[in-house]
């Protein structure tokens, strides 16, 4: 009796609490969708400059790379930034790393920077430039860059359930990624974002809040009121590309 | 040094031997000691202690350096904080004879100061007996051993209040910003005497659902023996008196005695309504074999628990609300924070009289007094230690300070029930994983508060609540307000821990140079302001200093009211902490508070005024706008704040709208209904069309809740102002300064120049003024506000104050401000712009001359987009329409044509 009601209740188990369970994130939304007016520049625009408070604004060149393993140097990065040649990340800089080695063979590239404003300072001596994103010069092997487009992205404040999502991995530059899970009980509950990068996420179209792999805190907080019984959607937008990604639902918050 | 210390030195040598009773337990050591600086720090390492010589100055104790003019004449006027007249930083010496009475034989012999940094040591005769660096707590030396009872002591402190770890020097337990770097000793003074069995640590931990307090005691024992006796506790209140007697016995050097003692059902629970405080009182008779050993010690406690609650800070099983302040020690008249009662206890009534209940201790740690007046009347303090920006970054020795300190601060303040929460630091960068280890390490140490690891920056585990300026929801911080209510923080609060909001409002304003007198006797000199005084008399604007500081400083009491109701209606939050309830004189100069750094009112709102908007019952209304025209229809949606004592039962809700001059022109009731507690409850909704009500008008929409609790906001009514102006023979209005432009005014007749914002050159227009402080915060474009010169019959037809208010809005974000400091000394333009007080040019949106044998008015303000939503542009525009087509016209100042070029863009 005991051993057919553990048959029977078995296949039931993954979908009655949100203990551990893992979702797959399998689609992925191409970030174009979110651009917002673009802004053609021959020098860097801060984000004070481009009316941007916060969030996400991309910053693209194309560039020329004459030499083996040549070295982008950063003015100033604020805060934070993920390196892109065509679609492959080549590394993230910071206020306190502004270099980064390029792997590339010579040729012609995209470059495009993705810089994230994770706070204004509010004490100390470097306050007085408040300025955030990407500002001053961008040198590539000493040589100044020039010609930009800048596009700030509309998140976290677009509307997740109008972006054209497809079952495909993503084509390497920063994107939405889109999964489903089951709930049977919704109850406060937590998102396990451990081993992604920096980014955003939103339930059933609901803004649940931003990560950074750099902080301990590595889970946001999931209430009760946003969840349905049955089918639910994660969105995640991540500024470093994966494939075929995944969260996990858990009981409590999750520390590195 | 001199003046003063001639006076005291008279009594030198009769106070340097003091007579003692037979029974004294405690000699009081306040009043004269001989002194003398180190500057080089060479005595602690030269023969002089071998010398055991007389130290040759004196200095009065408890007191601080600066009091005797000891150290640097100060011949600058630092721009950032205010002046201190005399500075030391080193070793100073400190020296009296004591003899020690001889009925102190067999027991324990400590030196005992309140509060004094960084490093006190303390040399008997020619040794060094103890050294003690602790920054929050007193230094207690053991001088048992050193010292022979019957026989006199030269006993030599020396106090170094040079860093002793790398922390942040903008720490406020020490900071030159506010509360100076003293050199000095203050509060209790003593030697004391105590049997070698005593109670070392007294800790209770009070359980409010058994109506007990457990009893955690660690004794000291230095008999060597087994010891055994019994321990009479005492627990006194108000109408409350119980006792309890146990059995003390141990071998040990330490004997830790654990007990619970119930209370009964008469013993009342503490909070910020009923703050009623126990003292428990242990006496401890012991015998270790002969030694026969008697030790009193009382603590204050009181019925209390708080918990972590989702969003809440619950306090004895229900959530509270935080209204809090930033205390950043800000204490110019002494150079240092008051020990005493009386001084907390003004600053605590004054907390209460302002409608708050929580303070935060800034990177500080205050003396116990505090503690002990947030007891007495009901105040949940936050405490910090020394603790900002890079101090978690490695160092091991600085690691071991705050290691030790977070104990410290534990042991001696724990069991005061206003000690509701602990932080570590503020604004902490560096090694999070030590973050997280001193922050476990308190949880573990003492549950009776709820801990954090930083405020306003990375979390760790053991997070119990958060204090931010944004959550990985976005911002919780409210620094600023809008002409709409129909916003809040709550979504952006709803995290994992309860949120506080960080350091909110900020908005400052022109300096009250009247304040420089208040400085008189204070041992800092506000040096600053009087170069910023003397800055806009040199810039012809001496007269208007007092026009700027209140026009500003209405606007800061219009933001205050919107940011605190913002974060009221933020029920998802666990509160907020004002930036400030004072003043904050350093990090350049932060006049951003309706009291001054003395704490004194600066006569911009009544405590009263400002309870409406911030106290445990506040009435809030939702609604879209603050300016309408006369054909719309006001919509609000009124809730209820309330975190008070108790429900309330069958409210009546009124609300009402008056005119200007007070007489009601609509009115309503809400349903009646019982209201909750501890949350925000919508209670109904009103509206009612602006129809027929003259304009344009000021209205105030009031609203009551049993004829007690009252609130009221400003809203404008405008006719619908259908044609903009148009020109006329006389009177032209033009976008650009030219040639048609120029003939008019050479004719004599009045040109009025709109100028389109981007043809401007000049700063950007902003409703709020600025963050913070210019000097720290240089950020575009450093304005205080608009002082408008109301009287001028440019107004006649456009209702506004002195300063602007929330109908100004749409006008001040579609305007230029122009620069104005090298024209004509004489001119006022009619929009005055406050600059920063550090800068103090002569800037404006709207002014008139004679320009060219002509009259030009000019208007900085942009007057084609979107009007048909900028009612209140559209009046102002009238009102000028109005009066340049008068015979009231009449520019008085001459401007040269240069000047009005000086500002156009090409």
């Amino acid at each position: 009796m005991n051993y057919l009601y553990s048959l029977f209740l078995l296949p039931l188990l993954p979908l009655s609490g949100a203990t551990a369970q893992e979702i797959r994130l399998t689609e992925t939304a191409r970030s174009e969708q979110v651009y917002a007016d673009s802004v053609t520049c021959e020098e860097l625009l801060s984000f004070n400059e481009l009316g941007v408070e916060s969030g996400y604004v991309l910053y693209r060149a194309a560039i020329e790379i004459n030499r083996a393993e040549p070295v982008l140097e950063l003015e100033n990065v604020r805060d934070y930034a993920a390196v892109y040649l065509d679609d492959r990340l080549q590394g993230t800089v910071t206020a306190t790393n502004k270099k980064q080695p390029l792997s590339a063979a010579p040729g012609k590239y995209m470059l495009s920077l993705y810089a994230e404003n994770i706070g204004r300072i509010t004490y100390g001596p470097e306050i007085s430039d408040n300025s955030k994103g990407l500002f001053g010069r961008i040198l590539l092997d000493g040589k100044e860059i020039g010609n930009w487009t800048i596009l700030p992205l509309n998140v976290p404040a677009c509307n997740v359930k109008q972006l054209l999502f497809r079952e495909e991995a993503a084509g390497g530059l920063p994107s939405f990624h889109r999964g489903h899970f089951r709930l049977e009980a919704p109850c406060d509950t937590h998102l396990d974002v451990s081993g992604w990068g920096m980014g955003e996420v939103w339930v059933n179209g609901v803004y649940v809040g931003s990560y950074w792999d750099e902080e301990q805190l590595q889970s946001l907080p999931v209430p009760a009121g946003i969840l349905l019984k049955g089918t639910n959607e994660l969105v995640v937008f991540d500024l470093k590309s994966r494939s075929c990604p995944t969260m996990r639902l858990c009981d409590a918050p999750v520390f590195n | 040094m001199k003046n003063k210390l001639k006076k005291v030195f008279a009594f030198v040598l009769f106070c340097s031997v003091l007579p003692v009773e037979a029974q004294t337990r405690e000699i009081d050591l306040s009043g004269v000691w001989r002194f003398q600086t180190d500057v080089m720090d060479f005595r602690r390492g030269s023969l002089s202690p071998r010398y055991n010589h007389l130290l040759p100055d004196s200095i009065v104790l408890p007191g601080i350096t600066d009091d005797y003019r000891i150290g640097y004449k100060v011949p600058y006027i630092y721009p950032d904080r205010l002046t201190r007249k005399y500075e030391y930083m080193g070793p100073a010496w400190y020296q009296r004879d004591i003899k020690i009475p001889e009925t102190w034989k067999g027991k324990r012999i400590f030196l005992y100061f309140e509060r004094t940094h960084w490093l006190s040591s303390v040399y008997v005769d020619t040794k060094e007996a103890s050294r003690i660096d602790y920054i929050s707590v007193p230094h207690s030396h053991d001088l048992t051993g050193f010292v022979t009872p019957g026989g006199m002591h030269r006993i030599t402190v020396c106090i170094d209040n040079r860093f002793r770890y790398d922390t942040h020097k903008w720490n406020h337990a020490h900071s030159e910003f506010t509360q100076i770097n003293w050199n000095g000793i203050l509060g209790e003074i003593k030697l004391f005497a105590l049997d070698p069995v005593y109670i070392d640590d007294l800790q209770l931990y009070p359980d409010i659902t058994r109506r007990a307090v457990k009893i955690k005691m660690a004794v000291k024992n230095y008999t060597g023996k087994p010891v055994s006796g019994n321990a009479l506790f005492t627990v006194a209140g108000k109408e409350y008196r119980s006792q309890k007697s146990i059995a003390v016995n141990g071998n040990d050097s330490v004997v830790f005695v654990e007990d619970v003692m119930p209370l009964g059902s008469r013993v009342r629970c503490w909070d910020e309504f009923n703050p009623d405080i126990y003292t428990l009182t242990c006496r401890l008779d012991t015998r270790a074999g002969e030694t026969v050993c008697r030790h009193e010690k009382s603590a204050d406690f009181g019925m209390r628990e708080v918990k972590q609650g989702k969003n809440h800070i619950w306090l004895n099983n229900h959530p509270v609300h935080l209204r809090g302040t930033v205390e950043n020690a800000v204490f110019p008249k002494t150079g240092y924070a008051p020990v005493c009662d009386a001084e907390w206890e003004r600053i605590m009534l004054l907390m209460k009289t302002y409608g708050l209940n929580h303070m935060r201790f800034h990177s500080w740690c205050p003396p116990r007094a505090a503690f002990r007046m947030a007891d007495k009347h009901g105040i949940y303090l936050e405490v910090e230690m020394p603790m900002w920006g890079k101090d978690a970054e490695p160092d091991e020795a600085r690691y071991d300070f705050f290691r030790r300190e977070i104990k410290a601060i534990l042991k001696e303040y724990g069991n005061h029930p206003s000690f509701v929460l602990y932080c570590n630091g503020n604004e902490i960068t560096g090694d999070f994983d030590f973050i997280e280890e001193l922050t476990a390490a308190g949880r573990t140490l003492d549950s009776r508060h709820l801990y954090s690891g930083s405020t306003a920056r990375k979390r760790v585990r053991s997070d119990q609540y958060f204090i931010s300026q944004q959550t990985r929801k976005g911002p919780v911080k409210v620094y600023e307000g809008l002409p709409s209510t129909c916003w809040d923080r709550n979504k952006e609060s709803n995290e994992d821990v309860p949120v506080i909001s960080h350091e909110a409002g900020q908005r400052c304003m022109y300096p009250d140079f009247g304040e420089i007198g208040k400085y008189a006797g204070s041992l800092v000199e506000p040096r600053n302001l009087e170069a910023y005084r003397d800055m806009l008399a040199q810039n012809g604007m001496a007269g208007q200093a007092h026009d700027f500081f209140r026009a500003s400083g209405a606007l800061t009491v219009i933001e205050y009211k919107a940011v605190i109701e913002a974060l009221l209606r933020t029920s998802a939050s666990a509160g907020f902490q004002l930036l400030s309830l004072n003043d904050f004189p350093g990090q350049g100069y932060a006049p951003v508070s309706i009291l001054d750094s003395f704490w004194d009112s600066k006569g911009l709102v009544t405590p009263g005024k400002f309870r409406e908007f911030c106290a445990p019952e506040v009435a809030l209304l939702r609604y879209g706008k603050s300016a309408y025209f006369q054909d719309e229809t006001f919509t609000g949606q009124a809730e209820m704040y309330r975190f008070g004592a108790s429900v309330l039962k069958n409210a009546k809700i009124k609300w009402r709208v008056a005119d200007d001059s007070g007489k009601t022109v609509r009115k309503g009731n809400l349903k009646t209904g019982t209201i909750g507690n501890y949350g925000v409850f919508p209670v109904g909704g009103f509206s009612f069309d602006l129809k027929g009500i003259p304009a344009p008008q000021k209205l105030t929409v009031h609203l009551s809740v049993d004829n007690r609790i009252m609130n009221s906001w400003n809203i404008w009514v405008y006719p619908r102002n259908e044609t903009l102006p148009v020109s006329t023979g006389e009177v032209l209005y033009t976008p650009v300064y030219d040639e048609k432009a120029r003939q008019q005014l050479e004719a004599g007749k009045t040109v009025v120049l709109f100028l389109s914002p981007g043809k401007v050159k000049g700063r950007k227009s902003v409703f709020p003024n600025h963050f913070w402080n210019p000097v720290m915060f240089a950020w575009p474009p450093m304005t205080l506000g608009c002082l408008i010169h109301e009287e001028e019959p440019v107004f006649a037809d456009f209702v506004t104050s002195y300063h602007t208010d929330w109908q100004w809005w749409d006008i001040l974000n579609h305007a230029k401000v122009i620069e104005m400091q090298d024209g004509p000394r004489a001119l006022r333009p009619f929009i005055q712009v406050i600059d920063a007080f550090d800068s103090n040019r002569k800037l404006g949106i709207g002014f008139e001359a004679r320009v060219n044998g002509g009259k030009l008015l000019v208007l900085a303000v942009d007057t084609e987009k979107n009007m048909n939503d900028r009612p209140a542009t559209k009046q102002l525009l009238k009102s000028i329409d109005r009066y340049v087509k008068s015979d009231r016209f009449h520019p008085q100042t001459e401007a040269d044509e240069s000047f009005i070029r000086s500002f156009l863009k090409n």
